[in-house]
């Protein structure tokens, strides 16, 4: 297996509901006019909370600060894993879940904070730039390590990085369980030709940044039951979206692309207060125990919580699983 | 290939004359004499001689990504259309009513997760399967190999499944491929390998190509590289790959995946198609976006290096197809020759050839070759006998030359002109002024006057005291100054107008030109050594002799006129009608009489006039101060021209082997060069490496006409005239036992000894020692025929009939025979007496010894040729 370490610098902001207006300008030229931008990494996603944004230092150079703008502070690269096609592909499992046993659950060892991110087309494993060397010294046995720089990759070893391993932050004898909240609605994961992005770009804009006005007093008691949720991500120039089937209905069915099989999948959202950057091990705490039943799973950190995406017809089991978790705790 | 919208096009595999233009929708077009009454009105001219017709139009398949036709040649005009989300349809064009293909078209090859179908490819073998790369997916395979004759997937998708497929037009939709290939990773280009139809050849996002064999999916060979799009196999070399980057063209060899053996020149901008010539060789055409060029690299040479170190060549050049417009796309026709068809953005087309790179060669016998496309094109000279001497090719020439001994004639070297057809007047005039400097130096040198010195009219002149001489023969008195010296009489001497010795006569010379017939020449020169009686006589001759030229006489009656009155009406008219003579020696005549003394320009520039004649005038009437000018003007004017006649001024100096350089740029003629310079000059000039490389240059054409004993001749020439040139002996043949060569001639002598070169000569006394070593006296090998030991004096050789010729030789000379000489093969080291063998293998080919079955002399390359040489 070879994991990259993809060329990108990005930086994690969220931007608030409230001074959204503020930063239309700049997320549109972000997502429509890409030969006006050299930004190659933009991810938005929608939370109720918040959007959070994840963008090279070319695409954050657009935003401007102000009070509605939060910015974590370091600098995040994005780890790729790469089946190099040399690994058996017995297992049916995908996305987070095969990569659990194999980077998620060292890195919560060496207490390495991850933020993940997947797409489409594939899983970004997000690590902070300064724990970038522990990263490197943790997962080096485990694959051959590739920096990618100018368009070539270049192998990494450990040596490279730092001597002897330096644990990150204290020693935490063992996380908290957060709470995990499972709403109700259903989503599906998609992609997009780019060039067809102009053609649904009426829609877009209508979802992304006007879908709350009209249905909110409608919807107010189904709060709970059905969450917000919805993420544009164009990474070096290939579209992914994940929408609710709500929204995917305002979106014409032969512009996307999705699985024939036309799977739907159910969030597990973690955390009851915001998570935070810092604690370590909450990707591991719910892919684990995916990937010993060998549930396949999406993973989408945000900049509050963290949503775990799991095939609709394995949410009992999840459930059941997660309730079991929070009960030995 | 296509990528946005721009029209791609492809050409049918198996109909010469249609071809497809895929952007939105696919055009099927063929292709046809313009003006021809097939074409209709609404024909697109393509070119000048050809137009298109649109045949059909398919737009049933929508978000077109790539396109590819099926390769067999049933059914015709199926094609395979990737499509933005992955899809592979099957579809037809103009094909309505085919059966054949009924149950294919409309068939949809659908993946498990949507995305972009990139690249497709058939199976060249078997044609049901076809490859389709697809962008990359986290949970799927990137590259789905379909076959198009599989049912619809009976397990397929139950009906709440395919909600989101769009329309499903069930039956004809396949979701199960028979092939998945590289998780993971988008898949950019791939194509089949034709030296095995089950490994295909992928081309990854994650910077790498790798090769998968379908019979074991799990092993793969793979390389990272920056280069892979547009992955192609090169048809006429199976092993050869194209694949690119942005502006950069790898080529790879399969046999050595590691690298790739070379990367074309890198482009400003990405390429967008890189094509091999399907019916040429190694020929690649490439494409950059937004250009009007074709930049095609020409490969067909380049060895396929194993080592690292070869470095192919590769010959770039570009074509512009349409003059103004970008092209968008291009593809080359299957079958005829360099012909393509690009296309604009804005779908103009045009029909365009290639045109080959014409290489040309000539040979060693006149005749030029020349190549162009598949076509070999042979000029020859035209060998009839009504061509004339001056216009055949110098090879020719010398040839004819070579063949009549020409240049060999070291004692009258003035005959050598004759012996080069004795039609050339620079030859001519070379030889002669060869004759006189040689003669002159050999008199030198006995009266030991002075160390050989390169006589040329040049070096000689020192111009000292001055008398003059009167008119005789005439009544008329007059002072025409008149130069004389040693030097100028030595110049005389070179230009062949008087002989050696003190006499200064001009008769014998006047005599001899009077043989000749030169009656214009011999007046003149009389006329030169002021005696105009005699100039008169000459004419009259000439005007009774047979043949002779009655206008003569009167040219002789306008001479006796002379007068040297200024202003006398014969002055004026002489100036003024003299110009209007056609022969140049009569003109200069008058033009001597009427010019003012010291003024003599229209003789001395009087280019029809033997530059010898106008050297010994100059000699004669031009002061110290004029003569080494005008030498110095005329030697550089000869030298610039490469004119022979030069020679007499240059003599066979530095200066001379320039003259003769700029002759030799001239006509090619190395044979004169190479004679001329051994016969007169000294060691410094033999040295110089212009000498040489015509020498070299003579020897090498003498042996590429097959002409080996001319080579010879020249070579023992060569090695009389130029010591230095003479070879040392390079192979020795060694004894078994002691290792001692055997040819030294006395066994006391070291080592080193190279008195005799040639093998079997054996200076030994007796006979007995003939056969043996003379280092350690054992025995020498047998001939391999006639069983003796080598060394041996073979009476009974059937290769040599003329015993009575052997009688008169001395045993000496008979050992040197070549009939003799040891030879042996190098492959099989049988061997024997040269002549033996040589008459053995007149017969067989295998080798004589009975147990060998070595073809000896097929081994030999030249072993076959015959010299086309008389011996």
């Amino acid at each position: 297996m070879d994991l990259h370490i993809l060329d990108h610098r990005l930086r994690v902001t969220s931007i608030s509901k409230t001074g959204l207006e503020q930063y239309t300008h700049p997320l549109i030229k972000l997502i429509f006019l890409r030969n006006r931008t050299r930004c190659k990494f933009f991810s938005l996603t929608e939370t109720p909370e918040n959007y959070t944004v994840v963008l090279d230092e070319e695409g954050f150079k657009e935003l401007q600060p102000s009070e509605h703008l939060q910015v974590e502070g370091s600098t995040w690269l994005p780890l790729n894993v790469v089946s190099n096609g040399n690994a058996s592909s017995s297992s049916q499992s995908v996305g987070v879940t095969k990569i659990a046993k194999s980077v998620i659950a060292p890195l919560a060892e060496q207490h390495v904070s991850v933020f993940m991110l997947s797409t489409y087309q594939t899983d970004f494993i997000l690590v902070r730039e300064k724990d970038l060397s522990v990263v490197v010294e943790s997962l080096v046995e485990e694959f051959n390590i590739f920096r990618e720089e100018g368009g070539e990759s270049v192998p990494v070893h450990s040596q490279d990085a730092c001597n002897g391993l330096q644990r990150n932050g204290r020693e935490v004898p063992h996380a908290t369980v957060h709470p995990v909240l499972i709403p109700e609605n259903q989503f599906c994961v998609m992609s997009l030709d780019p060039d067809t992005l102009p053609a649904i770009a009426t829609i877009l804009i209508d979802v992304l940044f006007y879908s709350n006005s009209p249905r909110e007093g409608a919807s107010i008691d189904q709060d709970m039951e059905c969450i917000k949720f919805f993420s544009f991500s164009m990474i070096d120039g290939y579209v992914s979206l994940v929408m609710d089937t709500e929204a995917q209905k305002q979106f014409p069915t032969d512009l996307l692309f999705t699985s024939s099989s036309g799977e739907l999948w159910r969030m597990v959202r973690i955390g009851g207060q915001p998570l935070g950057f810092d604690e370590c091990g909450i990707v591991a705490q719910i892919s684990q125990p995916l990937a010993d039943s060998d549930i396949s799973a999406y993973y989408i950190s945000t900049f509050s919580f963290d949503h775990a995406l799991v095939p609709e017809e394995d949410i009992v089991s999840v459930t059941e699983m997660l309730q079991a978790q929070r009960m030995s705790s | 290939m296509s990528s946005g919208y721009k029209p791609d096009i492809l050409w049918s595999p198996h109909h010469a004359d249609r071809y497809v233009i895929c952007d939105t929708e696919l055009s099927l077009y063929r292709i046809g004499p313009a003006g021809s009454s097939e074409t209709k009105a609404g024909a697109l001219p393509l070119s000048e001689e050809t137009a298109a017709t649109l045949l059909a139009i398919n737009s049933d398949t929508p978000y077109m990504k790539c396109v590819a036709w099926y390769p067999k040649q049933e059914p015709e005009c199926l094609l395979a259309v990737g499509q933005a989300n992955g899809r592979v349809v099957l579809t037809s064009l103009g094909q309505s009513h085919n059966s054949k293909c009924k149950e294919l078209v409309g068939k949809e090859f659908v993946p498990k997760h949507a995305r972009q179908c990139n690249t497709l490819a058939w199976n060249p073998v078997d044609s049901n399967w076809l490859a389709a790369g697809l962008d990359k997916h986290r949970a799927d395979f990137s590259v789905l190999i379909w076959d198009i004759s599989s049912k619809f997937s009976p397990e397929a998708v139950p009906a709440e499944k395919v909600r989101l497929s769009g329309d499903v037009d069930s039956g004809l939709v396949v979701t199960k491929p028979l092939y998945e290939l590289g998780q993971n990773d988008a898949c950019l280009s791939l194509c089949w390998l034709p030296r095995d139809h089950q490994k295909l050849l992928l081309a990854g996002m994650h910077r790498n190509l790798a090769i998968f064999d379908l019979r074991n999916t799990s092993q793969k060979t793979f390389v990272n590289t920056k280069a892979i799009q547009g992955v192609t196999v090169d048809p006429h070399f199976q092993d050869r790959v194209a694949s690119f980057f942005e502006g950069q063209v790898a080529i790879w060899d399969l046999r050595k995946f590691e690298k790739p053996v070379f990367t074309l020149t890198e482009q400003p901008k990405p390429l967008t198609k890189v094509a091999w010539c399907p019916t040429r060789m190694g020929l690649l055409a490439t494409l950059t976006r937004d250009s009007n060029i074709i930049r095609l690299y020409d490969m067909q040479h380049t060895p396929m290096p194993f080592g690292d170190e070869v470095e192919p060549t590769i010959i770039e050049r570009s074509v512009q197809p349409c003059s103004e417009s970008i092209i968008s796309s291009f593809a080359w026709h299957p079958s005829a020759q360099n012909r393509m068809v690009v296309v604009s953005p804005n779908r103009v087309m045009n029909d365009f050839t290639v045109f080959e790179r014409i290489s040309l060669a000539w040979s060693s016998t006149t005749a030029l070759m020349w190549a162009c496309g598949r076509h070999l094109y042979e000029c020859t000279e035209d060998a009839g006998q009504g061509v004339a001497a001056a216009e055949k090719d110098i090879a020719t020439k010398m040839r004819e030359r070579a063949q009549s001994h020409y240049g060999h004639d070291t004692v009258q070297v003035w005959r050598n002109h004759v012996l080069a057809g004795g039609d050339d007047p620079q030859l001519r005039s070379l030889w002669y002024t060869l004759h006189y400097i040689l003669h002159c130096s050999a008199a030198a040198l006995q009266e030991t006057i002075g160390p050989f010195k390169a006589y040329s009219v040049k070096v000689i002149l020192e111009c000292t005291t001055e008398t003059r001489r009167c008119w005789s023969g005439s009544d008329r008195q007059t002072d025409v100054p008149w130069y004389h010296s040693e030097e100028r009489s030595l110049a005389l001497q070179l230009c062949g107008w008087i002989s050696r010795g003190p006499d200064i006569d001009v008769e014998p010379f006047l005599k001899s030109l009077e043989q000749e017939g030169e009656w214009e020449r011999a007046a003149a020169v009389a006329l030169f050594n002021l005696d105009i009686r005699r100039a008169i006589q000459i004419l009259n001759k000439g005007a009774s002799a047979e043949k002779g030229d009655l206008n003569l006489n009167v040219v002789a009656m306008a001479l006796s006129g002379y007068t040297d009155e200024k202003n006398s009406l014969w002055r004026e008219m002489c100036s003024s009608l003299r110009l209007q003579l056609k022969k140049p020696y009569l003109c200069v005549m008058f033009a001597f009489l009427t010019s003012e003394p010291g003024a003599y320009d229209a003789v001395l520039y009087e280019s029809r006039v033997a530059v010898r004649d106008r050297v010994a005038f100059a000699c004669m009437f031009l002061n110290d101060a004029q003569l080494p000018r005008y030498i110095d003007k005329l030697a550089n004017e000869m030298k610039e021209a490469g004119n022979l006649e030069g020679i007499l001024l240059t003599g066979l100096t530095k200066d001379g082997v320039d003259l003769m350089e700029s002759y030799v740029d001239q006509t090619g003629d190395v044979q004169t060069a190479s004679f001329c310079m051994l016969k007169g000059s000294p060691g410094e000039v033999l040295k110089d490496p212009r000498v040489q490389c015509w020498i070299e240059n003579y020897r090498n054409l003498l042996d590429a006409w097959r002409f080996w004993h001319k080579r010879a001749e020249f070579d023992i020439h060569r090695s009389k005239l130029d010591s230095s040139s003479k070879p040392l002996a390079q192979v020795f043949v060694s004894c078994n036992f002691c290792g001692k060569s055997i040819s030294y001639s006395c066994s006391a002598m070291p080592h080193q000894g190279r008195g005799f070169s040639q093998y079997g000569v054996s200076g030994s006394p007796t006979k007995s020692k003939v056969t043996s070593c003379p280092g350690c006296r054992k025995p020498l090998p047998r001939c391999a025929l006639c069983l003796m030991n080598m060394g041996t004096p073979v009476s009974s050789c059937p290769g040599t009939g003329k015993a009575d010729e052997k009688a008169d030789l001395t045993r000496d000379k008979k050992l040197a025979q070549f009939n003799n000489w040891f030879t042996w093969c190098h492959n099989c080291r049988h061997g024997g007496h040269a002549g033996h063998m040589l008459s053995w293998f007149r017969d067989h080919s295998e080798c004589p010894v009975s147990a060998c079955t070595c073809k000896c002399m097929q081994l030999d390359t030249t072993g076959n040729l015959v010299p086309s040489d008389s011996v």
